[in-house]
């Protein structure tokens, strides 16, 4: 770039595209979307099969899988963290927001156990954290301005509102089907519009 | 009465590094110099002469064993930004009349 004079009109032109090409910049290539969707309709559709067919009582011990993705996840974010050439306020806003949404997911497992006693409380998980997860993906939807997000979070409730309806075995296979339409579909997508960014650079 | 054009901003190369830095939170000089095309001598100028009147912040550290030098606009950058453009379109409002 030459060091040279430039007229106020050149000044604005330069200004916005240089904005336009940090701005374009698109860092979600949507792999924790995909891993954690894939993840979590594994646990449910195994946590169903263990109700339904073997009627197992400790069906629950699928989600120890969780741990192991929750552990994954944070080495993940670290190496990516380390590759980022550049921060952006977006990238910031999305990651308070799944902080948000893990802490008051957890709370509210303690919470609701803790207020409704002894009984199998685990039967209000799958509503209530169908009722939280539309949150980060709805929000993730409006920051990356990503439809697809958008829709999965508003699935997520509707989903929420139909599980109190029917019999907990079956709300597993509900919440199975919020992770296709609000992680996986939009992962691919994600990926797909990442992979074309990178592609064209 | 016009705004006089800030120095400091008024050159190509210091307009783009900081146009780029106002629309992020923070970027490594690699970034920047990807994006301006620019080569890392000049650039290296021109951030120091950002640095000295404030504009930017520079941290230089070491990441997997290789130096690397981040940039972040400061809040005298910022304002001094926006002082920048509203003198622009002072100019161009002018100049249309």
């Amino acid at each position: 770039m030459a060091e040279d004079n430039l007229n106020p009109s050149e000044s604005l032109q330069l200004i916005e595209s240089m904005i336009n090409r940090a701005k374009n910049r698109f860092s979600e290539d949507g792999h924790l979307y995909l891993f954690w969707g894939w993840m979590v309709l594994l646990c449910c559709i195994v946590q169903f099969v263990l109700i339904h067919f073997f009627q197992y009582r400790y069906f629950y011990i699928v989600w120890m899988l969780t741990w192991f993705a929750g552990f994954y996840s944070v080495f993940y974010a670290r190496r990516q963290k380390k590759k980022r050439k550049v921060k952006n306020y977006a990238d910031e806003i999305i990651s308070y927001v799944w902080m948000v949404f893990l802490v008051m997911a957890l709370l509210l497992s303690y919470v609701i156990g803790a207020l409704s006693g002894p009984g199998p409380y685990y039967t209000y998980i799958h509503p209530i954290m169908l009722t939280l997860y539309g949150m980060p993906v709805f929000l993730s939807g409006v920051i990356l301005r990503f439809n697809a997000l958008k829709i999965g979070g508003i699935g997520c409730w509707v989903l929420a509102a139909i599980s109190p309806l029917v019999a907990f075995e079956y709300q597993s296979l509900l919440a199975a089907a919020a992770m296709i339409i609000a992680w996986i579909r939009p992962g691919y997508l994600l990926r797909e519009k990442y992979k074309l960014q990178e592609s064209s650079q | 009465m016009f705004k006089e054009l800030d120095p400091i901003l008024h050159s190509q190369l210091r307009l783009a590094v900081m146009s780029l830095l106002i629309s992020v939170k923070e970027a490594e000089f690699t970034f920047i110099k990807e994006k301006t095309n620019a080569t890392a001598g000049n650039l290296s100028v021109q951030i120091q002469k950002l640095k000295e009147a404030g504009y930017v912040e520079v941290v230089k550290e070491f990441k997997d064993n290789y130096p690397n030098t981040t940039c972040k606009i400061t809040e005298v950058g910022i304002n001094a930004f926006e002082e920048y453009v509203k003198a622009l379109q002072q100019y161009l409002n002018v100049n249309h009349k």
